[in-house]
């Protein structure tokens, strides 16, 4: 009896103590004085994550919404190199337990349309999409975990892209318009999951893909009045090209010697499964 | 009242009495704004806010949740280094130039003219009007940063609660009252019983033999099997590096390395898994025998008993933590010493596993009889309570021949 009640006191001023859990929020961001350049990290530890080119007068912008208690909002600033890192860390010190709040953390980034970017991404348990149309992208990295990431090219890349690299873990990656990029040269390296490199959009010069795969499936879409060179380097995948003829472990498309634009893929792969298809 | 009944309530009633002083947190509540005036730095060893560095100020945020809770209150006192602080409405006027940081707590800051600094408001909002130029950064904490059309060469932050409507959001959240923490401990170590507890059931149902027999190591040869799992623990990595680099340099074998790699993983899960409830099934065990020995009635003593029993002993262990983990130095003592104790049963556990085969093998369960010679002859010959020891006869090792 007794201990029912202290058990009851214990409930009452638990009852009387909890507040209804709500996020954090937290913005930053910078005005644009004329920088050229833009040197840009995004860290994101968990949520989702959106990232587009943002209103001309900001150099950048974030707005958060996140669990305090286990994240913290990441700004940091290198006037020297012209560089920003934005994201959301998790504590080291955070509470274990069951919560509800993490996933409904949310962050909205967004860049200058004026200034040239080099962007980098390290996203860990994230929902994330990247629209990198109306931005100056002048190279990309992107390291994604156990992340499910969109990464768009929605409009033509304001100016030439020397490099967009791709690295997955077990995370479900979709790239589309890669044709807008105007990205020389694309890498990817994935572990396990899923990954879709969507070539689609506007091309204005030659383009490579050098591509590992440990496990996991990858599906290349790629328009057909591209002309694709692949050479494959392959261990126990499954590779069965439509549209290409074979030349040891090389394979060229039917259109390559007549297309204007080309597209030389390396592939290196050990157990993942390669795809390729061909859009008007 | 028995001793621990008494305290129970005793800490219920601590609880109750010290939960709303933290639950009311450091909320963001505006009051009615205050007459705009200076605030006097606080005394050597007063509160003091630099606002010189707002690079990180989530971290920044409990000192000016502290001020604004105070800044109400008479005799309110707060140093700004290189700057100063304000209660009320501020601005800045466009012919006007001020230098140094400035801390504004429950008032509006408006910016016409230039500020040499940084600007932050507590509870209010900060609007940058056109002309205005600030050197430095602003931020705003549970409040708003309008800008129409000033000029800021730092950044502009924002913390808290965007809308009015959940002004506390942010330092709710923030400040995480320590009943909370408790409250979320104590729900992480019940998912975590509630998940081994069904575990633990599962294997006594389908592989209580071999849960037996590992539980029985684990009480008859302690030591050996605590010396077995911490060898374990530290070949665990060598002997899985050896195993890949073997099978590849077979050639052969590379084919089977993802195989091998996944079924390694699962043998050492399953063998860290089931020394584990082991463990915890030779602490109930015990427990209850000795109960039992001291004439307590416990129902039927079984496997299920000995589980529930133990994981509620290990539940014991980590009550101390969950209750009091908040506490600064004593949470973290009662951590380490909990993490210590289930470490080492953690490693007897594992030890006891590979000892016994995963309970295949009984060499180290104290069980000195074979089974094989359990026979119904030999149960009905030998008696199996109240054999009384024999003391030998005399000096001499053997009783002298009957005459």
């Amino acid at each position: 009896m007794r201990a029912a009640v202290a058990v009851l006191l214990f409930v009452g001023a638990a009852a009387t103590a909890l507040p209804a859990q709500t996020l954090s929020h937290y913005s930053v961001s910078r005005q644009f004085h004329g920088e050229v350049h833009l040197v840009a990290g995004i860290e994101f530890a968990g949520g989702t994550l959106h990232v587009a080119a943002g209103a001309p007068g900001s150099l950048y912008a974030m707005k958060l919404a996140y669990d305090a208690d286990r994240f913290e909002p990441v700004s940091e600033w290198d006037a020297g190199r012209g560089a920003v890192t934005l994201g959301l860390a998790s504590r080291k010190n955070g509470a274990i337990g069951v919560n509800t709040v993490t996933a409904k953390q949310d962050a909205a980034i967004a860049f200058s349309p004026q200034a040239d970017l080099a962007l980098s991404l390290s996203l860990g348990a994230a929902q994330s999409v990247v629209d990198f149309g109306g931005l100056r992208l002048a190279s990309l990295t992107l390291e994604t975990g156990a992340s499910q990431t969109e990464v768009r090219f929605s409009r033509p890349n304001a100016m030439r892209c020397t490099l967009a690299a791709f690295r997955a873990g077990a995370a479900e990656l979709t790239v589309r318009s890669l044709g807008n990029s105007r990205c020389d040269r694309v890498t990817f390296e994935g572990g396990v999951g899923s990954v879709l490199l969507d070539y689609a959009g506007s091309w204005t010069g030659d383009a490579t893909l050098d591509a590992k795969l440990a496990v996991g499936g990858m599906t290349l879409r790629i328009p057909r009045s591209v002309g694709v060179t692949l050479s494959t380097n392959q261990f126990l995948a499954s590779f069965q090209p439509q549209g290409f003829t074979r030349q040891g472990n090389t394979y060229t498309s039917t259109n390559s010697a007549a297309a204007k634009r080309h597209l030389d893929i390396a592939l290196n792969t050990s157990l993942g499964g390669v795809t390729v298809e061909w859009v008007d | 009242m028995c001793r621990a009944d008494r305290l129970l309530v005793a800490a219920g009633l601590l609880f109750l009495i010290a939960s709303p002083a933290h639950a009311a947190g450091p909320a963001i509540s505006r009051a009615a704004t205050p007459f705009p005036q200076a605030v006097p730095p606080a005394p050597q060893g007063g509160l003091t806010i630099s606002i010189r560095d707002l690079s990180a100020p989530a971290k920044l945020e409990p000192q000016l949740a502290r001020a604004l809770r105070e800044s109400a209150s008479p005799g309110f006192a707060v140093t700004v280094p290189g700057g100063e602080a304000r209660v009320g409405d501020f601005s800045i006027g466009s012919g006007e130039s001020r230098q140094g940081d400035f801390l504004i707590l429950n008032g509006d800051a408006d910016l016409y003219g230039r500020l040499s600094g940084n600007l932050v408001t507590v509870g209010g909002n900060i609007t940058l009007h056109p002309g205005a130029y600030v050197s430095g950064s602003v931020l705003a904490y549970g409040g708003e940063v309008q800008d129409a059309g000033g000029q800021v060469t730092g950044e502009i932050q924002t913390l808290g609660a965007l809308d009015s409507a959940a002004p506390a959001a942010g330092a709710q959240a923030t400040a995480t009252p320590p009943i909370m923490h408790a409250l979320r401990n104590v729900a992480g170590l019940a998912g975590i019983f509630l998940t081994l507890l069904c575990i633990g059931f599962g294997l006594v149902l389908l592989g209580k033999p071999n849960l037996e027999i590992i539980s029985d190591t684990v009480t008859h040869t302690f030591g050996r099997s605590f010396a077995v799992g911490l060898l374990a623990q530290m070949l665990a990595i060598p002997t899985f590096g050896v195993l890949i680099l073997g099978l590849i340099l077979s050639v052969v074998g590379i084919l089977l390395v993802p195989f091998a790699a996944i079924a390694y993983v699962l043998v050492l899960l399953a063998a860290v898994l089931a020394g584990a409830l082991a463990v915890v099934h030779a602490l109930g065990e015990t427990y209850t025998r000795r109960r039992m020995a001291q004439g307590v009635l416990l129902g039927t003593p079984n496997s299920y008993r000995y589980v529930l029993t133990g994981l509620a002993g290990m539940l014991l262990l980590w009550s101390g933590w969950a209750a009091f983990g908040w506490v600064p130095v004593l949470g973290w003592i009662a951590f380490g010493a909990a993490a210590l104790v289930t470490w080492v049963l953690m490693t007897v556990g594992l030890g006891a596993a590979l000892l016994s085969r995963i309970g295949l093998a009984g060499h180290f369960a104290g069980r000195f009889i074979a089974p094989e010679t359990l026979t119904d002859e030999y149960l009905w010959a030998t008696p199996q309570f109240g054999v009384p020891a024999a003391r030998r006869p005399g000096q001499h090792k053997t009783p002298p021949p009957v005459r």
